[in-house]
């Protein structure tokens, strides 16, 4: 699976040119298509009592995008890539799926979610609501440092935490079209306290061995593709284990499949894929679950 | 009788207002609402002029303008741009896919970056067909 064409899903807020720009290391690996999508949420023009609908606020919101994007869009047509562009006023989610649906694009990027705690317990964080529902893969992406540096080459060193799951599958299939340009990928697996039953360290350490060798394979997997990968285990925590990991080697990226706990389940006890996207400072890369 | 004019803009207001310039200047209008709606109109109406957009959804005017210009078919139907993208960029956009398709393009004949007043649309219009 190439990515050869992206949505970039933007509010001019945390998401603007830095944040693509970074990502056209992806060019080594044929992408060659970037479609903008700029929702205005409905609120900002709805009907208001008194005024009614305010189209010369929905006039003026468009005409500030179209602005922004016309500029970038300068910037990748020069590089010879080809660009589209949306503005709408809209519900975001709804929205993003109906241009995935028109444009088929490979990957979808996009800032992290906004909601508040409360809002997300009723209507879910926008990354969870997309990945329930997008058939592909979305980078929440994030600027790494207090100074709001975006890293220079997000897949330099990306740190995947694979549950063996089939959207982990999907992943691997992913990131194997990436050799151009990841430098070092660290996989790791984190084994849950409750599956070391052992009460001796032989038994322990067969867990250790088995999900190793799993990971070697899979390292051998990557490097017959020419990239460097280096396996990992920990136990504990997996929200807790993969932000270690993902500090202890330096990551560039998180890289995670997400699970297909049931959406009311995940409503309320969340889900590590949600919480890592949300809350870590790292961009991550999620897969959804194949259908 | 009258001559074809399709517009190819996703915009909605540029195309009522492209339109209306049409209308009043006994032209018959097409609209297409992006680069493959409007590759399949030329195909199919072939018009005798075409008014392109460059930044649109499902296929930009760039790739549209390089296919038209590489068809031996397609090639004689005059095209005015019609964009907000600067024309430096247009050309060195061009000269990039030159460079990867191997095949040269001329230049367009008229480039007008909006806005424009609907005379300057008509003048343009008028000196192509």
């Amino acid at each position: 699976m190439k990515i050869k064409k992206l949505l970039f899903v933007t509010k001019f807020e945390s998401l603007c040119y830095d944040a693509l720009y970074s990502l056209l290391d992806l060019r080594k690996s044929g992408l060659e298509h970037v479609v903008f999508l700029n929702v205005i949420e409905r609120e900002k023009v709805a009907m208001r009592r008194g005024r009614g609908y305010v189209k010369d606020e929905e006039v003026r919101l468009k005409e500030i995008a179209n602005i922004r994007f016309i500029d970038w869009a300068e910037n990748l047509f020069e590089m010879g890539m080809e660009v589209g562009a949306y503005i709408e006023v809209a519900s975001l989610i709804p929205k993003i799926i109906a241009v995935v649906e028109k444009e088929q694009p490979d990957l979808i990027v996009i800032g992290r979610s906004r909601k508040g705690k409360l809002e997300q317990l009723y209507s879910r964080s926008d990354i969870t609501e997309l990945t329930r529902r997008s058939p592909v893969p979305i980078l929440v992406f994030k600027h790494m440092t207090e100074n709001k540096l975006v890293p220079a080459k997000i897949f330099e060193r990306p740190l995947f935490a694979t549950s063996w799951s089939n959207s982990s599958e999907k992943a691997v299939s992913c990131l194997k079209e990436l050799g151009n340009i990841i430098g070092e990928i660290h996989l790791m697996h984190v084994v849950d306290e409750k599956d070391l039953k052992s009460s001796d360290t032989h038994g322990v350490q067969g867990v250790r061995k088995k999900e190793r060798n799993r990971l070697d394979d899979l390292c051998a997997e990557f490097e017959e593709k020419g990239i460097t990968a280096k396996p990992h285990v920990y136990v504990g925590d997996p929200e807790t284990e993969i932000l270690k990991a993902a500090r202890e080697n330096q990551a560039s990226l998180i890289i995670l499949g997400f699970s297909d706990r049931t959406a009311l389940m995940e409503r309320w006890i969340g889900s590590i894929s949600r919480n890592i996207a949300d809350k870590s400072p790292f961009p991550c890369l999620l897969f959804p679950v194949k259908k | 009788m009258c001559k074809k004019v399709l517009v190819v803009d996703d915009d909605p207001d540029v195309r009522s207002f492209v339109v209306t310039v049409l209308e009043e200047n006994q032209f018959t209008p097409l609209v297409a609402c992006d680069g493959v709606e409007g590759l399949e109109m030329i195909q199919k109406e072939t018009p005798d002029l075409v008014i392109l957009d460059v930044l649109m959804p499902k296929g930009s005017g760039i790739r549209l303008y390089h296919h038209l210009k590489t068809d031996d078919t397609l090639k004689a139907v005059p095209v005015i741009m019609f964009t907000g993208i600067a024309l430096r960029s247009f050309l060195k956009s061009q000269k990039a896919l030159e460079e990867f398709k191997g095949e040269k393009v001329p230049e367009p004949d008229i480039y007008l970056e909006k806005p424009v007043e609907p005379q300057d649309l008509v003048d343009a219009i008028k000196k192509k067909i």
